[in-house]
């Protein structure tokens, strides 16, 4: 029976082990090799003194590596927290000290952007690194070396379905990021529920454009190997060369595609889609922010033989809903967030946590078999991101407050309204305002601060930023983009900082945020 | 040329921060961010008074700084 998620892979072995089971660039490991393999890893983790519980580091982008790590730290008994190579050092090593992370798994690939990381590898409490030769003063083991070691076994960790099996983490509003903690529960709910709902099967070819800190990729790494599907992690390059990767879509014969709005647009923008044959492609999933419907209207024009559907939920909770839109729209209205799937409940409160009536604007509180197990270490996060109520029989009921407001259409169809509080969306990322204000407060030279978003000629969120200087400090926008980027992650600094007098403030005295949107010429929209 | 565009990936790009070689895997390393590519596509258009059309912006024409060059010396041949 199947009841943590790296025995998908054994099951998918033990029927299929010649089938690929995750394709990167001119490299593919089948169903076979990926059980050895992370048997490999499992068995080196295990005799580094890794035990259930402890958490381990994946600093990888998109690669065939990621597959092994992810499962092989999992059979160890042990939770992968993704990494990103692309965040600021710093960031990093908070995330390893908050994780508590000893061990990392990386590739040659990403040896430079880790060293920064572990300069003072005393301060970032690691004891080792998997995936290099050199060693910087802690000790590594190259993947030449894990691919040696017996694999016939998995190691005889007792893991229950309720055990961690991972923690993403993503932007905080008080400047820390926060760990959103899943179980093998949560994961395999996940690929059972969204593995039904498309009607996967170990014929389907599942394209992965997204990195590894992003829920979307649990299609790709959790439901695939449930039905022994092939998964094509896109190489990092293709991401950027969007020509490239509709050359890409067509030539691996993918038939079910899952990212972000912004990469299928750019596909759009490319006008590379007309030559080539995407005849295999039979649905495309989208989610992690809303489609603008004229790029969408296009694209279902263009690829005809597929099927759209709009994936909606936080990474808290994975996935809650979806819309499969029926036909290319003919009115530029949002595309619906749609229903709840299955095993899943929704319900729209008001501001004092009672039901909206039908029909009216509410905060969408989700409660599901997809649910996070909680914040990392935060109980307090935990508990106030929670609505909890006791049924008449007596057992208590746990849902997450999103923080998106929502209503219900005349379908039946749930639609986006806004948020609750002052988390964007860039580029589809989630980023929390607040935490980039925290930031600038704790620079000495900066007396008040306001972040704010713009949107840009395309439609999309631009961050703004409006400080002022503390007395007797100078400080030049420079000085201040160069400490963000210290911290945080290219997608969340300040496009424009602007040093200024004065912020303006309402009637109440709180940062007027309207009018400091409405005041801000954007710079690519003179 | 090459040295151009090195000098604006290093500088412009890059912060001044990293030095690259013109047969360095720009796009692979995540050394440049797709934002970055944008810029240093309308850089060149800027640069060289050449137009490149969203099917060219390929793997292949933009790996590395040589292959850039490459690709804008064909360009203004044809």
């Amino acid at each position: 029976m199947v009841y943590w998620l790296p025995q998908t892979i054994e099951a998918s072995a033990g029927k299929f082990p010649e089938r690929e089971a995750f394709i990167c660039s001119d490299r593919s490991l089948n169903y076979g090799e990926l059980f050895l393999q992370t048997n490999q890893l499992a068995q080196l983790l295990a005799e580094l003194g890794v035990r259930k519980g402890d958490r381990i580091g994946i600093y990888m982008h998109r690669c065939l590596e990621t597959a092994v790590a992810i499962h092989g730290i999992m059979k160890a008994g042990a939770a992968y927290v993704p990494l990103d190579p692309h965040a600021p050092p710093a960031r990093t090593r908070i995330l390893l000290q908050d994780c508590g992370i000893r061990v990392v798994v990386t590739i040659p690939g990403h040896r430079m952007a880790l060293k920064k990381v572990v300069d003072e590898p005393e301060q970032t409490g690691l004891s080792h690194i998997i995936g290099l030769k050199e060693e910087w003063g802690i000790p590594t083991i190259p993947w030449e070396a894990v691919f040696q070691l017996p694999g016939n076994q998995t190691p005889g960790v007792n893991i229950l379905g309720s055990d961690l099996a991972y923690i993403m983490y993503t932007s905080g509003s008080t400047g820390m990021p926060k760990g959103i903690m899943h179980t093998h529960n949560s994961g395999l709910a996940y690929a059972k529920l969204s593995a039904a709902l498309f009607g996967l099967n170990e014929h389907d070819r599942i394209g992965n454009h997204s990195p590894i800190y992003f829920d979307i990729s649990t299609l790709g790494y959790f439901t695939a190997p449930l039905v022994a599907a092939a998964t094509v992690i896109v190489p990092e390059a293709y991401t950027k060369m969007p020509a490239s990767l509709a050359q890409l879509i067509a030539t691996t014969q993918m038939t079910v595609w899952y990212s972000v709005p912004l990469a299928l647009i750019q596909l759009v923008q490319s006008e590379a889609l007309d030559s080539l044959d995407m005849s295999a492609l039979r649905w495309v999933l989208f989610g992690g922010e809303p489609f603008p419907t004229k790029h969408l209207r296009t694209l279902m024009e263009l690829w005809p033989g597929a099927r759209f559907s709009n994936i909606y939920g936080p990474a808290e909770v994975n996935q809650c809903t979806y819309y499969h839109v029926p036909a290319p729209p003919e009115t530029n209205a949002a595309i619906p967030l749609g229903r709840t799937w299955d095993n899943t409940q929704g319900m729209i409160i008001d501001e004092q946590d009672e039901p909206v009536s039908e029909g009216e604007t509410g905060e969408l509180l989700i409660r599901s078999a997809t649910m996070m197990h909680g914040y990392w270490k935060q109980p307090e996060l935990t508990r106030r991101s929670l609505f909890k109520r006791t049924a008449d029989h007596g057992v208590e009921e746990i849902f997450y407050r999103t923080g998106d407001l929502v209503k219900k259409d005349a379908e039946g169809n749930l639609v986006f309204l806004g948020r609750k509080d002052r988390q964007i969306k860039v580029r589809g990322y989630r980023v929390e305002l607040d935490e980039i204000v925290n930031r600038l407060l704790q620079h000495d030279a900066v007396e008040e601060a306001a972040v704010f978003p713009v949107k840009d000629v395309a439609g999309q969120w631009v961050i703004h930023a409006r400080v002022t200087a503390a007395p007797g400090m100078p400080i030049t926008e420079t000085v201040l983009s160069e400490y963000l980027q210290e911290y945080l992650p290219r997608y969340a600094r300040p496009e424009k900082i602007t040093i200024s007098a004065s912020i303006p403030r309402t009637a109440a005295g709180k940062i007027n945020h309207q009018e400091l949107q409405e005041t801000t010429t954007n710079p690519g929209n003179p | 040329m090459n040295d151009t565009l090195i000098r604006y990936i290093e500088e412009e790009l890059l912060g001044g921060e990293q030095s690259i070689a013109a047969e360095d895997d720009l796009l692979s390393s995540g050394l440049v961010d797709s934002l970055a590519i944008m810029r240093l596509i309308s850089f060149i258009e800027q640069e060289y008074s050449i137009k490149v059309p969203p099917q060219d912006m390929t793997i292949e024409h933009f790996i590395s700084v040589d292959a850039i060059s490459n690709y804008i010396k064909s360009v203004k041949v044809s």
